[in-house]
């Protein structure tokens, strides 16, 4: 029989032997690891002089945001625990289940969250505070933590009921900005006077003005808050606030105030330094490291979210189709949670 | 086991156990994973749009007629990066999907494997279990 799917012939061949897709294995894993942000060669420049941070950068990695507690203060891995992970790691990316869970397969053939620790060893995104996590929450984050709306009582009845992410609003800062189960890529683009960060979840792209312009008044709010950047050396820095306090990101409201620090290392990745606070959820900032490489082919691919978002559609017939079933006295599916505070 | 051993060990598990990525949508708002499906049948097309990719498949009755199902893929972003492009399945090509169903019943599903003429398998699983702690299939 005369094989349908020819480029899959090799794909499937691989998968029977050692590995898979030869494009999945282009991520490398950093050779620099726990260097520290200095270039030890001079950074490119654009032709009006600035640092050229401009590209498409890859942030995938198996390291979780938080330490997991076990690990205490230990900020790396043994060479023989970051072995373990990225074989096993490999393994799901290019191998069957390891165990068959329903429902639970997905971050397999169709996912894309890396397969190497971050920075070499590091156990942990969060480099700031120490034990790796994200800090405390505040009394007054724990109190509106209870006020919170409990979407696990959703019946969704609308659109309105689902999260964020899933109408195509917006995936959120910070989450936008962290390693997910795939689209972990951002293109930067400079003008003079002007950057633009374009991240590929949910296609947000934010413009970035870097020439001193005041900001905005308090009283306008965003998705996404307003952004404003500026230069310290060769590292750019973008101070996000003025978000509208909609999207929340592990309880954070209005308050969140972002800072990236975009710097070239020395080896051709970039890296960002991510501090997050929010005085009135959180007891101290807290801050991320996360080192980027560039992205195979310097594609970052359209995510139009919205272009057939036909899942939107289902979970609402389906909710329909349970009330129906409860009106009759069957026994009707159990209304399904949806909760964003638990956004990464 | 020495300690090392039982220090490693206890770290992969327990990364296992904080991950929290998550998909885009959920899985369990709209597919049942009590509800396993195994579909042979012909792809009609396979819809390459975001944020997930469909495969129409026409799948064959007991009594010879035939009904045409849906099948929830992945997002086309990581298909391209991974070695899957629209030529990879092509209509007419018979395929066995073995997945979760619609919650509601309808001919719909959400992908598990994909089993290609000759027995090669690729593990479809598109949008995961869902909120509020959706995580990767590790242990």
């Amino acid at each position: 029989m005369r094989s349908r799917v020819p480029g899959l012939v090799a794909v499937t061949v691989a998968l029977g032997l050692t590995g898979f897709v030869a494009t999945a294995q282009t991520q490398t894993p950093s050779a620099g690891a726990r260097t520290p942000a200095t270039a030890k060669r001079p950074v490119p420049r654009t032709p009006w002089g600035d640092p050229d941070l401009q590209g498409v950068w890859d942030y995938r990695t198996i390291t979780p945001l938080e330490r997991n507690r076990e690990l205490g203060t230990r900020e790396f891995y043994t060479e023989e625990e970051k072995k373990a992970l990225e074989a096993r790691a490999g393994r799901r990316m290019d191998g069957p289940p390891e165990e068959v869970r329903p429902g639970l397969n997905h971050a397999q053939y169709w996912t894309d969250p890396g397969r190497f620790v971050s920075d070499g060893y590091r156990t942990s995104l969060i480099i700031d505070p120490p034990d790796g996590r994200i800090p405390a929450l505040t009394a007054e984050g724990r109190a509106r933590q209870g006020r919170a709306p409990n979407r696990n009582n959703a019946v969704n009845a609308s659109w309105l009921d689902r999260g964020d992410q899933e109408r195509c609003i917006t995936y959120g800062l910070p989450s936008a900005s962290l390693p997910t189960l795939y689209n972990n890529n951002i293109r930067i683009v400079q003008a003079p006077g002007t950057a633009v960060i374009v991240h590929e979840m949910i296609h947000e792209a934010r413009v970035v003005p870097l020439d001193g312009r005041p900001r905005l008044n308090d009283n306008v709010r965003a998705w996404i808050g307003d952004t404003r950047g500026h230069w310290e050396g060769d590292t750019l820095v973008v101070e996000t606030t003025n978000f509208n306090g909609k999207h929340s990101y592990r309880g954070s409201t209005t308050g969140l105030h972002l800072t990236e620090r975009y710097t070239r290392v020395d080896d051709g990745r970039l890296e960002l330094r991510l501090t997050v606070s929010d005085p009135t959820t959180w007891e101290k900032p807290w801050t991320v490291l996360l080192p980027m490489r560039p992205t195979e082919g310097q594609l970052l691919l359209e995510y139009a979210c919205h272009e057939a978002n036909l899942s939107m559609v289902n979970i609402l017939e389906v909710a329909r189709d349970a009330e129906k079933a409860g009106a009759k006295g069957q026994a009707p599916s159990k209304p399904e949670p949806v909760d964003d505070r638990q956004e990464r | 086991m020495d300690r090392a051993r039982v220090v490693l060990v206890t770290v992969i598990v327990a990364l296992s156990v904080s991950s929290s990525l998550r998909a885009h949508h959920s899985f369990a708002a709209e597919f049942d994973a009590n509800q396993p499906v195994t579909l042979k049948g012909t792809v009609v097309k396979m819809d390459w749009v975001n944020p997930h990719t469909w495969i129409h498949l026409d799948v064959k009755n007991p009594d010879g007629t035939v009904t045409r199902w849906m099948i929830e893929g992945g997002t086309p972003n990581t298909l391209v990066r991974r070695g899957f492009t629209k030529k990879s399945l092509e209509a007419g090509t018979e395929i066995t999907i073995e997945g979760y169903r619609a919650k509601n019943g309808a001919n719909r599903a959400n992908g598990a494997d994909m089993i290609l003429p000759g027995g090669k398998r690729l593990f479809l699983g598109s949008s995961g279990t869902g909120a509020p702690k959706e995580g990767p299939p590790e242990k």
